[in-house]
């Protein structure tokens, strides 16, 4: 069984709970970001800061008022396999388990390193990405100055957005990067940043 | 769409592309000042509401609370959303100062004159708001004309303006038609003021000719109707995908509510004008319009990825709630031939009294509680970002103290209405009490959010705490 059936999804909401499995010897680390999210705060930092501390076989499982997509790719790339499911009010759970961790070619950055504080960053190269769909303002713009925080020298940022990012537009201007936004034909923009 | 870029550092919060927050936080401030004063008007003077309202003192207390309350709410909202909602510049920041300006000054001259019934000088100060409202059009026309933009949107805002200025022009109209002209005799023919005044008279002479109830039932339904709760309707299509993580239904939905909405309200103010009969046809297109509007907002509820509703999308909500009871009460009062009693006349009062403070003002308090926070966060914390922890939006107010500050209101609301309907001043003094509590619950969650203006609340990034 991979799951622990005594895990109540109401348990530890806003917070997190280590259920350690121990006929399997792997534990479980519950991480509840409904309230978070309801209070407008930005969980994921804390979602990736738990996937960091799982060996092999581990689980992380995550409750959510909205299925996480970024985060598949994300956590994918650092050997987690998914398992999600819609709890019936528009909350879902995802169970991500780690598997033996792949190598990073060289020159990609791994997570850690492109970490953005939405942790739904994807690294491709020397363009990093941020995915803030589906995020109510101003996380969006919370999030992608986050990542520009620790971008890399010479790195560039491609980040999805609902809406045009108005206001950071002016933002980058303030700290000294160029912002190009437009209609991404998938819906929404698509913001690539530079540095001047 | 050719792609939005910005180079260059420029200084403050006022940029490129987004509006200053000075413009709209003064405009709200204003406002909030209003309002209060216009609960004190009820308060000191209950019989405004539990009387007939055509006299001085409820012109008077309307007018604080229509354009100095909502209006001055509604203009800063404006000024902030509409460059949002278009996702361009706004056309002059300038401009907007002037009609802050033009807006400070004119509304307390309107109510004091109003108050006085001194008809010459509303005349004098509504031609000064008449302005501010000017520049509002022509501002927002030309950012509407530089996003390019033709969608539903951008068709709603622009109407709605438009049938403010109509409104304005109406209300100065029938300001004209109460003053006399005299001195026409007195001054030469050419001279400038002289022609000035003919026109004037002329006006009031055309306005002469209709029923002069009627025509301020028309003006009344023009600004509440047709720019206030437009606007409302408006932007929530906006507004509540943005803040629920939704997504519009259903676009052509929106194209027949604002349609619909634009037409109905054409044929009402029109029949109600000229006393027909067909105002029922007019007030059941505008009825069609808000049940098509309700599916649109249901479907986006529906939708919504956020299942928890916050409690300003509560309030936001709660405020449209009474477009049903208001839709009930339009349909009786717009029955043919229906006498004009102390009931009826109450009934009037109550129509009234929910289209200002059960639908627009609830629903404004709702969106305060949204555009406040993002202003003052804007204003202190956008510098900061990424390279401090900085609060929330939700985290710079008290939910408890917004749930309080609606119950509060609610209460306020029953114990009016039943003053109304009772015809009993006490009731509405009582209720006028409640009132003031509920502004004052508001208001100091309104200080605890300005308060981060004075001592932001900035931590170290948490990565650089924990030395990742």
């Amino acid at each position: 069984m991979l799951f622990d059936s005594r895990l109540d999804p109401n348990q530890g909401v806003g917070g997190l709970a280590r259920y350690p499995l121990a006929m399997m010897n792997h534990q479980t680390v519950v991480v509840d970001v409904r309230a978070d999210i309801k209070s407008g705060g930005s969980p994921c930092s804390r979602i990736l800061d738990s996937a960091e501390q799982l060996g092999e076989g581990d689980t992380l499982h995550l409750i959510a008022p909205f299925e996480p997509t970024p985060l598949y790719d994300v956590l994918g790339r650092e050997g987690f396999v998914h398992e999600s499911r819609e709890l019936g009010n528009g909350d879902w759970e995802v169970r991500f388990t780690r598997k033996p961790k792949p190598v990073a070619p060289s020159g990609v950055p791994s997570v850690d390193e492109s970490r953005d504080g939405c942790g739904c960053a994807a690294a491709t190269g020397e363009l990093l990405e941020v995915d803030a769909r589906g995020l109510e303002p101003p996380q969006p713009m919370v999030r992608i100055l986050d990542a520009l925080a620790t971008l890399p020298e010479g790195a560039s940022l491609r980040a999805f957005t609902d809406r045009q990012p108005m206001h950071l537009l002016d933002q980058l201007a303030l700290r000294g990067f160029r912002g190009e936004s437009q209609e991404n034909p998938e819906g929404g923009y698509v913001t690539l940043i530079h540095r001047h | 769409m050719p792609p939005t870029r910005t180079e260059g550092a420029t200084v403050g919060p006022s940029t490129a592309n987004a509006p200053s927050i000075g413009v709209p936080l003064r405009f709200i401030l204003f406002g909030l000042a209003c309002l209060a004063g216009a609960v004190g008007f009820l308060i000191a003077r209950p019989t405004i509401l539990s009387t007939y309202h055509y006299n001085q003192y409820v012109v008077a207390a309307a007018h604080l609370a229509l354009l100095g309350w909502i209006a001055s709410v509604v203009f800063g909202a404006l000024y902030q959303l509409v460059p949002v909602a278009l996702e361009t510049k706004l056309y002059s920041e300038r401009l907007a100062f002037a009609h802050l300006a033009l807006q400070v000054v004119a509304v307390p001259g309107m109510v004091w004159s109003f108050w006085h019934w001194n008809l010459k000088h509303v005349g004098h100060w509504g031609s000064a708001f008449a302005l501010g409202v000017g520049l509002l059009f022509f501002n927002v026309a030309l950012t509407i004309l530089r996003s390019r933009k033709w969608n539903p949107i951008s068709v709603g805002i622009g109407s709605a303006i438009s049938w403010l200025m109509l409104t304005v022009i109406a209300g100065l109209a029938l300001a004209a038609a109460k003053c006399s002209y005299e001195s026409i005799e007195r001054l030469s023919g050419g001279n400038p003021l002289a022609i000035t005044l003919r026109g004037l008279e002329a006006v009031s002479a055309l306005v002469a000719r209709f029923d002069q109830m009627s025509l301020m039932h028309s003006h009344a339904h023009l600004g509440v109707l047709g720019c206030f709760v437009l606007l409302i309707v408006t932007l929530s299509f906006k507004l509540l995908p943005m803040f629920l993580l939704s997504e519009v239904q259903n676009e052509r939905r929106i194209w027949w509510v604002i349609g619909l909405l634009n037409a109905g309200l054409l044929g009402l103010v029109i029949t109600m004008a000229t006393r027909s009969a067909w105002k029922l046809l007019f007030t059941g297109i505008i009825m069609a319009a808000l049940l098509v509007y309700a599916f649109e907002l249901y479907a986006i509820l529906r939708a919504r990825k956020r299942s928890a509703l916050d409690s300003p999308l509560r309030l936001f909500l709660w405020g449209l709630a009474a477009l049903v009871p208001m839709a009930g009460l339009a349909a009786v009062l717009s029955w043919p031939g229906l006498p004009l009693t102390a009931f009826t006349g109450q009934l009037e009062n109550l129509y009234g009294f929910l289209a200002v403070f059960g639908l627009i003002s609830t629903a404004l308090f709702g969106m305060l509680f949204k555009i406040l926070p993002f202003l003052v966060w804007y204003g202190t914390y956008s510098v900061h970002l990424g390279r401090a922890r900085v609060p929330a939006l939700a985290e710079m107010y008290s939910s408890r103290l917004v749930q309080a500050g609606g119950a509060t209101y609610l209460l306020a609301l029953i114990v009016i209405i039943m003053g109304i309907l009772l015809s009993s001043a006490g009731a509405v003094r009582w209720g006028g009490v409640a009132l003031g509590a509920a502004v004052a619950l508001h208001g100091v969650n309104f200080a605890l959010i300005l308060r981060h203006r004075a001592r932001p609340q900035l931590q170290p990034m948490a990565r650089a705490v924990k030395g990742t």
